[in-house]
């Protein structure tokens, strides 16, 4: 599974924007974990630290479920997704 | 500028200059919580008016002869989580807008402010307007002001003006705070949790493990214990699984008295947890509130007892029960550290969620499970159409998220649907990309 990449947003701003969300890790994870997200809870804090790089998989998932509390909030999706914006699907070779 | 004489340097407060000396009170520290509790230290700050300041009012302003006031002075001091405003002299409209600005920069840092009407001499509408206008801000904050006077004049203007619903009152003697044997009040100056509700965060998944709570109030019993005048144990009593237990103890006795009052079903610490009200039994001879629990307390030595509640979110879930072999053994200033602790705890309850139940939890979890289940499913249908991996028929899903700003178990569960369209021939295929 691909790692994130250099030109991905620092991982420690996802903590940022956790904590401007008002969400706890615990809340955070249970909304990855939701999403789909595979780590445990204590890999997503480690991650959110920046201890663990995430996939680039892993990173979307955190995204969008703090996208998703932001838009319980009133804001549209301030946390950019991993390696683009929009899904941009793939050739066979596996690039975007 | 003209009339701040001891003016040096610039300050925090817009209209008015500190001392360089002066300045230090605004370090922050955090003890337990996220939330900054700026320095105890003593009164560092005065501010003092020139008394040309009579020449500012207006004709038709209502005022008092200079002769017979003090000269106006504003003191901010800090006593534990409180900032206490004191005005000294006259409030009028020469005065008013040095006192809001004053109270505006105390109101910025803290949400427990008390002003001290003790020393003044002179309010007017001014004086009332600015600070009708705090109270009203520090209301909306979560904040409480106090007023301090035993003025019955202050009070009935107070409660003319309808102020004395956004302010609370205290009297300036101390001792007429203690409460007596007899009474059981809620605690009129406790301090309460520093944040409204709306910015607590919400709590929407798991709570903090137990373990790490536990941990934490182990901390709190055993700094109360140590720092709480009179003490002779401590405990913290959390309500778990639908009952009281005791979680952490200084000692046995304690946790023995804790107990008592568990098979009892009656003791402050038991009504403070139920009833979220604070409790103190000054002197366990003449108590008569708990007459079951009251001769057991005795044959183990405790004799005053002081219980105040912990509330997550408002709700009540437990107590800080601190005890004494001795009889009238808690001061005001006891009382009140005690109260501290209790704020600082239940600050730390709300949030680590210890008030989510069992069954929100279990359903929270159950409702998580069942969304996997869905985008799981809605994933193979978008690799089965589009042709591409896991990971990506994950992105297509989430790109439409965004874009349609649907959540995305709506919108997996669009997609899934849509198969059982597609099989009855009724649909186009909303699990189709439209990137290639």
């Amino acid at each position: 599974m691909a790692e994130t990449s250099a030109a991905d947003p620092p991982v420690d701003l996802l903590d940022r924007y956790r904590l401007d969300a008002c969400l706890s890790h615990g809340d955070l994870w249970l909304r990855y974990f939701e999403l789909g997200g595979m780590d445990d809870a204590l890999e997503l804090e480690a991650i959110l630290c920046g201890a663990i790089r995430p996939s680039a998989h892993d990173r979307e998932v955190i995204a969008h479920a703090l996208n998703e509390r932001f838009v319980e909030l009133g804001r549209n999706h301030p946390v950019p997704y991993s390696q683009s914006d929009a899904y941009r699907p793939r050739d066979k070779s596996g690039e975007t | 500028m003209s009339r701040h004489s001891e003016a040096t340097t610039s300050c925090r407060v817009p209209c008015c200059r500190l001392k360089r000396s002066q300045r230090s009170f605004w370090h922050p520290r955090r003890p337990f919580g996220r939330r900054p509790i700026y320095c105890q230290l003593p009164l560092v700050v005065a501010f003092r008016l020139a008394p040309e300041r009579a020449a500012g009012g207006s004709d038709a302003e209502v005022t008092a002869p200079d002769d017979l006031l003090g000269q106006f002075a504003i003191t901010v001091g800090f006593a534990r989580t409180r900032a206490v405003v004191a005005i000294r002299g006259q409030a009028d409209r020469v005065n008013a807008p040095e006192l809001g600005a004053i109270l505006d920069a105390v109101i910025e840092r803290h949400r427990f402010v008390v002003l001290d009407l003790s020393e003044l001499d002179f309010i007017n509408g001014w004086g009332l307007g600015v600070i009708a206008a705090r109270a009203s801000r520090l209301r909306r904050a979560g904040g409480t002001l106090t007023i301090r006077s035993s003025s019955a004049m202050v009070l009935r203007m107070l409660d003319t003006t309808g102020m004395a619903e956004l302010v609370r009152l205290e009297h300036p003697d101390p001792s007429l705070h203690r409460l007596g044997a007899e009474q059981s009040i809620e605690i009129a100056d406790a301090p309460e949790p520093y944040l409204p509700p709306s910015q607590i965060p919400r709590i929407t998944a798991i709570p903090a493990d137990a373990d790490v709570v536990d941990g934490a109030l182990r901390l709190v019993v055993a700094l109360a214990r140590v720092t709480v005048g009179g003490a002779d144990g401590a405990s913290v009593s959390l309500r778990r699984h639908g009952r009281l237990s005791t979680v952490a103890a200084s000692d046995q006795t304690i946790s023995d008295m804790d107990a008592s009052q568990y098979a009892t079903g009656e003791g402050p610490c038991v009504d403070a947890s139920v009833n979220g009200r604070w409790f103190h039994a000054e002197s366990l001879d003449v108590e008569t509130r708990w007459p079951a629990f009251t001769p057991r307390a005795q044959a183990l030595g405790i004799n005053a007892i002081l219980s105040s509640p912990l509330l997550a979110k408002e709700r009540p879930v437990g107590a800080l029960n601190i005890y004494s072999r001795t009889a009238m053994a808690f001061a005001p200033k006891d009382q009140e550290l005690a109260a501290v602790f209790a704020a600082e705890t239940s600050l730390v309850l709300s949030s680590v969620g210890v008030d989510v139940t069992d069954e929100q939890l279990s359903s929270r979890r159950s409702e998580a499970l069942g969304t996997r289940r869905v985008i799981a499913q809605a994933e193979g249908v978008i690799m089965e159409r589009e042709g591409v991996e896991a990971d990506d028929a994950y992105s297509i899903l989430c790109d439409y998220s965004r874009t349609s700003n649907q959540p995305f178990r709506e919108r997996a569960e669009d997609v899934v649907a849509s198969t059982r369209r597609l099989r009855l021939g009724t649909e186009s295929e909303p699990g189709r990309s439209h990137h290639g």
